[in-house]
């Protein structure tokens, strides 16, 4: 009986080829957004992860760098030095703004850094200067593509000129590019006096992370400590939540369509070989078998074309990233397993139609002409 | 009959109701012993099929029992019939209905897998089957690209695996020239005499009356002794084979006079070249029929 499922398949070799593969788009739809989605869900934790501090200080209740704005009073940046257990502790400013320059204009967060330190800069260096003076700003390497800038060249930064000293890799996405200049410049540009915004520590060796991050917070007074990995978490989870409604619609309408492609190329297989099915029945095969000869086709059809889905993405993350370096994509395991899950699902609610066709058919048939 | 693997009694079918009610079949009372072969036979429309399907536990009766191998299928629910099918009847239909996708021998052995023993136990039979039905060549084809007649023998061959005690054919050499339909013939007769299988022949070809143990006649949806008086003869133009002119439904008219084959190979032959068939062979003219001019 498998036998004859699968190599019914098979009788039309380019038929189910190019069943497989229209299954396969709405999986790569979904597939690829979501790829979209966690690439830029990956960059929105990239400094935390990258700048790779033990403990993040923040201001009491609130616990996350994203969609939050921070202030800790600059004093307490010598009150988390000398607790126990820290080796160092850099501040940083930071804030949401436009950057515009050679006639472009993009949404950045910038992050004021202490000058001369590169602790809480940039990780990948894209050509130039890797820690800004006064004056200048370190920009993402795709604002260089998007608008021709060059070391030297100006931008404008929520109003005020600061010259571009260097390139920074790995900090664009189309929703959270960081873009560096100095503590004081921007300080100054948004007239913050005695206070910052975040405090990176490095834990001294040996020490616990978590354990650091309580003692910091029994040791000095209205500030939040958090791990880098809690932290991270904890931006990522924001991140999911705003787009996860999105994520759902894509997953639904991608869904429907692999469930009305596979529905209707099995439907056609089905009603194409009724006869064979009247033959079969008459034969003594159970109802029963054939409807899980017709799950057994839909599902073949749909995890062919998850894996062919998989595959166009793995070809397609690299090119994309050649061809249309704004665009963050990110294939992770958990978004495989959902998708994984959703072709089985999709193939047998497919499968259900098919199967009440076979209950019409009459194995009397079999004796037509 | 004590033996009899199938015994009918008073079987009625009807379609529809009120006004439209259609009594396909009327009161038939049969019984098949094993290892003989029935023949039914009657006009287009008088009901074969729809008693062979009752016969072979594809259709339940409107009235009537049927016993196959001592069972009564009334008692049966679907799965109980798949299953009494599937061990105690082979089929063999006029349109081969081979299973595209599989191979001869998958064919042949698909039945198997209905059955307890399954594909392991029947192997043996179905090498024996592919080497007495000139098969064995021909294990590996698809059916797309075999002839009439092997198709056929690769049905009967799937009829025989599970070594059922009943066989129904339906209008087997019914899609054949005239020589396979010949073979398929001979192969009937010798399952039924050698390997004592019952055999219920559906078929309009009258050449099967040189092999049958019994012919019935149905018309109406009843059993009727056939009316001898209405039968005529006539002799193929191409091979000489004797065609019931009454029944027969391959027939040309060429010069004003109507040519009957015994199958469509023979009359696309004859159309070829009408002439070289015409006065070849005296005794074949003389049994055409005069077209009223």
């Amino acid at each position: 009986m498998l036998k004859w499922t699968l190599q019914g398949l098979f009788l039309a070799p380019q038929q189910l080829l190019a069943s497989i593969a229209a299954v396969a788009g709405a999986f790569v739809l979904v597939l690829f957004f979501e790829g979209v989605f966690s690439g830029e869900s990956e960059k929105i934790v990239a400094m935390i992860e990258r700048t790779e501090a033990d403990v993040w200080v923040m201001q009491k209740g609130v616990g996350n760098m994203h969609m939050a704005s921070s202030f800790v009073s600059d004093w307490k940046v010598g009150a988390v030095a000398s607790v126990d257990g820290v080796k160092k502790v850099t501040p940083i400013l930071y804030l949401n703004s436009v950057i515009e320059a050679g006639g472009r204009s993009w949404i950045s967060f910038i992050v004021g850094m202490e000058a001369g330190d590169p602790r809480a800069g940039p990780w990948k260096s894209a050509g130039g200067a890797i820690v800004p003076e006064p004056g200048e700003a370190i920009v993402p390497d795709i604002f260089a593509l998007d608008a021709g800038l060059s070391i030297g060249d100006s931008i404008w930064i929520a109003g005020r000129n600061f010259k571009v000293a260097g390139f920074s890799a790995d900090t664009f996405s189309m929703a959270n590019s960081i873009t560096y200049v100095t503590l004081d410049d921007l300080a100054d540009t948004i007239s913050t006096i005695g206070a910052v915004s975040y405090l990176l520590v490095d834990a001294e060796p040996g020490v616990d992370p978590q354990a650091l991050a309580t003692k910091i917070m029994v040791q000095v007074e209205k500030v939040n400590a958090l791990t880098r990995e809690e932290f991270a978490r904890r931006d990522f989870s924001i991140a999911v939540q705003m787009g996860l409604e999105i994520v759902w619609i894509m997953t639904l309408i991608g869904g429907a369509l692999a469930v009305l492609l596979t529905g209707f190329i099995v439907y056609s297989h089905i009603t194409g070989r009724e006869r064979e099915l009247a033959v079969m029945k008459a034969l003594g095969v159970r109802d029963r078998a054939i409807y899980f000869s017709i799950m057994t086709q839909a599902l073949f059809i749909g995890l062919m074309a998850f894996a062919l889905a998989v595959l166009v993405l793995l070809i397609a993350m690299p090119t994309t990233e050649m061809l249309a370096p704004k665009i963050s994509l990110g294939l992770s395991a958990n978004a495989l397993v959902r998708a994984g899950s959703m072709a089985i699902i999709a193939s047998l609610l497919a499968s259900i139609i098919p199967v009440r066709r076979v209950l019409s058919v009459d194995p009397v048939s079999a004796f037509q002409q | 009959m004590t033996n009899a693997i199938v015994q009918a009694t008073d079987l009625k079918k009807t379609f529809g109701s009120g006004r439209t009610l259609v009594r396909a079949v009327d009161g038939v009372s049969l019984s098949v012993a094993a290892g003989e072969l029935v023949t039914i036979t009657g006009p287009s429309g008088s009901g074969k099929t729809t008693l062979v399907s009752m016969l072979g536990a594809l259709l339940r009766p409107t009235s009537g029992s049927i016993l196959i191998d001592g069972t009564d299928i009334s008692t049966l629910d679907e799965a109980g019939l798949s299953g009494l099918r599937a061990r105690t009847i082979g089929f063999v239909f006029q349109s081969f209905n081979l299973l595209e996708a599989l191979s001869v021998r998958d064919n042949i052995l698909f039945p198997a897998h209905l059955t307890k023993g399954g594909v392991k136990q029947a192997a043996p039979r179905a090498d024996e089957l592919l080497e007495r039905l000139d098969l064995t060549t021909r294990q590996n084809a698809l059916p797309r690209t075999l002839s009439g007649g092997e198709k056929q023998r690769v049905a009967i061959a799937r009829a025989l695996i599970n070594e059922p005690k009943l066989i129904i054919a339906d209008e087997p050499t019914g899609n054949l020239d005239s020589k396979s339909g010949q073979e398929v013939l001979m192969i009937m007769h010798d399952i039924a005499r050698d390997h004592g299988r019952s055999i219920l022949l559906v078929t309009h070809d009258q050449r099967v009356e040189e092999v049958a143990d019994r012919v019935l006649w149905l018309e109406d949806g009843a059993l009727r002794d056939r009316k001898q008086e209405t039968r005529e003869w006539a002799h193929d133009p191409v091979c000489n084979m004797r065609v019931d002119v009454w029944n027969s439904e391959i027939y040309s008219d060429y010069d004003n006079v109507r040519y009957h084959f015994c199958s469509k190979r023979c009359q696309d032959r004859f159309g070829k070249t009408p002439k070289q068939y015409i006065g070849a062979t005296p005794q074949s003219q003389s049994h055409q029929e005069e077209r009223p001019s």
